[in-house]
């Protein structure tokens, strides 16, 4: 008995100073972005720079819900030091409520313009794409969509799915299509939608997994969702929509980090963030998931979609988080009907 | 005056250092919340829609638990009533739906619908919750009924076989007496049904849970969420509070049967039907689950169970380390508090965690972060100390129920024989009640560890950052990882727990036998 409570106590010692360390060379990193992607990164920032790199993992599968509200929770009293979303209206949540703060450097400046904030508070990187991930057991090129417009033609009824627009990239593709095409016109596209009877999944991946498994013939997802679905089966493909002429063009999601304000590792959170925004590491994450750089001249490897190649939407990031704001509750009340 | 001392901090420090470490945290996020939204915020729990939508999600878990209790309690009767072959093995394998995380047991069975029915099956519906409900709570019945059964004493039975038929006395006299424990299993499953998020998120099926949910993370609505929040709470604490008022006193889950040596019936005649049964439910709950898990796992394009050890093999230590740690911080809780509870008639403690274990975990997580996120008590904030507190907060009040029932069991006439013999309190705790609750504190240890080994809605709101835990690590991963990585993930997860559950059976039986008093 006396040596069960001995093995417990030090245990108990243990955790407790595990709390009390100093930690100088670390940096404290939230994120947001599937760890099996970003954390061959973290680790390679670790390896050459010799800053402990002491992540937080969440997904946004899993609807970002513990990052988020951990920050939000933290104001007071930072701990992280770096926030790193897969899209930039998390970080835009952040910055609202004042828990974020600029950052400028040579490398930021790298960045184009149109991915970062007006005033700096996130720099976007590595980009994805909204696509179409088709089952071509179940559908033939020639009779897919060309446009996300095309969705609620009758040929298409219950055919196809789409993630939860309350959560994950999918928020943030409605609220551009609201921004886009205005209020009435976005509200009747979807109301439309639901007469196809569109299939809502709990996720990009949720969407991933129907189309591999023929539920349903065709669904929008991201594009690291298509590679990743097109490495697990030969019978998937992707096209990006709204490519024709005056169409208005695919969603561009970038990566967004944001430095935390008052963060307890500054200088070390600016290193990362300064690494994170390199063509090494955009180029990794390209090999990785299929991600396109954002610094000109990347080299992008075979068989990555380029930014050179596609139509890309036009986005204001600040006006469609403000349309997000407006539009939320009644996607709810559509999702609910 | 020493001794006075002595008996006041004996029953007053629990109250306090669960009131520091817990209470006061849900206090503070509590009081935060009304001085924020004032009046606004608790009349507008009151809408239509919302009363609309826990009616119907207790219709829902109110339904699961209904037939979960009954599908439990059967097995738990012709386990326990009857003797036949591989009853032990039956026993043991009918409660794994327990050991698979439950977001893990829909994906894997709704594969196995679409593998038998086709793919384009829509099985997206309530009825699915329900089904998924009952397979993965009822065995929380079989055990709960099933140590009620045990405990009932032959005499009463064999008294009444002596003047009425078998389905008579079952029906007059056994049933009436095990009666508290469908209403325990019942209340419990319904509460664990109405908090959970992951199945009804799944499929689809909007309830009050996944709506808190969405208010947390679509919204960030702290308002409504918070809201939402305390109306289960109130709920779910009426519920509960029924429980401690009528039904603190039925079996819960106990490990001896203070001698009563129940009776056992023969059952040549229903041998073929009782093996059906239970086969049946074999084959629903667990084989096919469990195949579908392995089908996946080796479907698909490339062979992903040794990456999925490579992903998983690190947090093995820490995931292990820190769930021995609660486990054992949480039985010595639970020893206490339900020693205040039956020998001192002192409940504060018992209640105290009874509302903490009905607390959604996401506001657990939120309010011990708001709390301990300050500069002084950065040893506990960055630090595993999270975690464990998180735990305690979801899983002392199991520990304390079986405690409780151990400590029922043990006849006063012992204490009350050392009284008389002159031998102080603390030594007739240390050398009578201590030694006889050894097989309890084991199981209450057994199941907390399991349960701490797979939390993951508190633990991923506070673990420290750079701590690999394999329900964190797996849940992260899975997200964007291919079906057989997730499935391979899956098999591991399951494997480790059978394994901790193999080496805890093999010590257990040792001890059982050392500390056994029947």
């Amino acid at each position: 008995m006396n040596k069960i409570l001995s093995i417990f106590s030090l245990i108990f010692l243990s955790i407790i100073y595990s709390g009390c360390k100093n930690r100088n060379n670390e940096v404290i990193v939230y994120c947001s972005v599937d760890q099996i992607f970003s954390e061959p990164v973290l680790k390679d920032f670790e390896q050459q720079t010799g800053i402990k790199v002491r992540p937080v993992y969440d997904t946004e599968e899993t609807k970002s819900t513990g990052v988020l509200n951990r920050l939000i929770a933290e104001k007071d009293n930072p701990q992280c030091d770096v926030f790193w979303s897969g899209d930039p209206l998390r970080n835009n949540v952040l910055r609202l409520k004042g828990i974020t703060t600029p950052y400028i450097s040579n490398q930021t400046e790298l960045i184009p313009r149109y991915f970062r904030a007006n005033d700096n508070q996130w720099i976007g990187f590595s980009a994805r794409a909204r696509v179409l991930i088709f089952n071509k057991k179940l559908i033939t090129m020639d009779s897919l969509p060309g446009s996300i417009l095309d969705l609620i033609k009758p040929k298409y009824r219950g055919k196809f799915a789409m993630a939860n627009p309350l959560f994950g990239t999918t928020t943030f593709h409605v609220a551009v299509l609201f921004t886009y095409l205005g209020e009435e016109q976005a509200r009747q596209l979807l109301n439309n939608l639901k007469t196809n009877d569109i299939v809502i999944a709990t996720s990009n991946g949720d969407v991933k997994k129907r189309v591999i498994q023929g539920e349903v013939a065709f669904g929008i997802a991201d594009s690291d969702d298509a590679f990743e679905a097109k490495k697990e089966s030969r019978d998937v493909d992707y096209i990006f929509l709204d490519q024709q002429k005056n169409g208005i063009g695919s969603l561009i999601i970038p990566n967004a980090v944001s430095l935390i304000k008052n963060s307890p590792h500054n200088e070390n959170g600016k290193k990362l963030i300064d690494y994170l925004l390199t063509r090494e590491t955009e180029i990794k994450l390209a090999k990785s998931c299929a991600q396109m750089p954002l610094i000109k001249d990347t080299e992008v490897p075979s068989g990555i979609p380029s930014l050179d190649d596609i139509l890309p939407m036009k986005v204001d990031y600040d006006q469609t988080s403000q349309t997000l704001e407006k539009t939320q509750t009644w996607i709810k009340e559509w999702l609910e009907k | 005056m020493v001794r006075k001392i002595s008996k006041f901090l004996a029953k007053n420090i629990l109250t306090i250092f669960l009131g520091c470490l817990l209470v006061i945290p849900v206090l503070v996020l509590l009081c935060n919340w009304i001085s924020d939204f004032g009046n606004s915020a608790v009349s507008g729990l009151f809408k239509k829609d919302n009363l609309i939508l826990i009616g119907k999600s207790f219709l829902l878990s109110g339904t699961a638990s209904l037939l979960a209790t009954s599908l439990g309690s059967v097995c738990g009767f012709i386990l326990n009533k009857y003797t036949f072959a591989f009853k032990g093995f039956y026993k043991l394998v009918l409660l794994i739906p327990l050991l698979i995380p439950d977001y893990v047991y829909a994906v894997a069975w709704k594969d196995a619908w679409q593998l038998l029915f086709g793919a384009g099956t829509n099985i997206n519906s309530y009825t699915t919750v329900i089904f998924v409900h009952i397979l993965v709570f009822s065995p929380i019945a079989m055990l709960i009924t099933g140590s009620a059964i045990s405990q009932v004493n032959r005499g009463i039975e064999e008294a009444g076989l002596l003047m009425i038929s078998f389905r008579k006395m079952l029906l007059k006299i056994l049933i009436p007496i095990i009666r508290p424990s469908f209403t325990i299993s019942f209340l419990l499953i319904l509460i664990f049904s109405l908090s959970d998020f992951s199945v009804p998120a799944f499929f689809g099926v909007r309830t009050f849970t996944t709506e808190i949910f969405t208010q947390f993370s679509a919204f960030y609505n702290y308002q409504a969420a918070m809201g939402q929040s305390v109306f289960l709470l109130v709920i779910c604490m009426i519920l509960m509070f029924s429980e401690s008022r009528y039904l603190s006193d039925a079996p819960f889950f106990a490990i001896h049967t203070k001698g009563s040596n129940p009776k056992l019936y023969n059952c040549d005649n229903l041998k073929f039907l009782l093996h059906s049964f239970l086969i049946l439910q074999l084959l629903v709950a667990v084989i096919l689950p469990v195949f579908i898990l392995f089908f996946q796992s080796f479907s698909g394009s490339e062979f992903l169970l040794g990456k999925a050890w490579k992903l998983l093999s690190p947090t093995i230590l820490q995931s292990s380390v820190l769930a021995l740690s609660s486990a054992f911080i949480i039985s010595v809780i639970g020893l206490w508090t339900s020693w205040l509870k039956e020998r001192e008639k002192y409940k504060l403690p018992n209640t105290v965690l009874m509302i903490l274990f009905i607390i959604p975990s996401t506001v657990l997580g939120i309010a011990i972060i708001g709390f301990f996120n300050k500069p002084v008590l950065n040893f506990i904030y960055a630090s595993s100390l999270m975690i464990i507190i998180g735990y305690i907060g979801r899983f002392a009040f199991i520990s304390a129920r079986i405690l409780g029932n151990g400590i029922r069991q043990i006849p006063l006439s012992l204490e009350e024989a050392a009284t008389v013999a002159g031998i102080g309190s603390l030594r007739k705790y240390l050398k009578i009640t201590l030694p006889l609750l050894i097989p309890s504190l084991f199981a209450s240890f057994v199941l907390v560890f399991i349960l701490c080994f797979g939390e993951l809605g508190t633990t991923i709101m506070v673990y420290p950052p750079g701590t690999e835990l394999m329900p964190v690590k797996f849940f992260t991963i899975s997200a964007n990882a291919p079906q057989a990585l997730t499935s391979s993930m899956s098999l591991i997860n399951f494997g480790i727990i059978i394994s901790f559950i193999g080496t805890f059976y093999i010590i257990g039986r040792k001890v059982f036998k050392r500390f056994s008093y029947e």
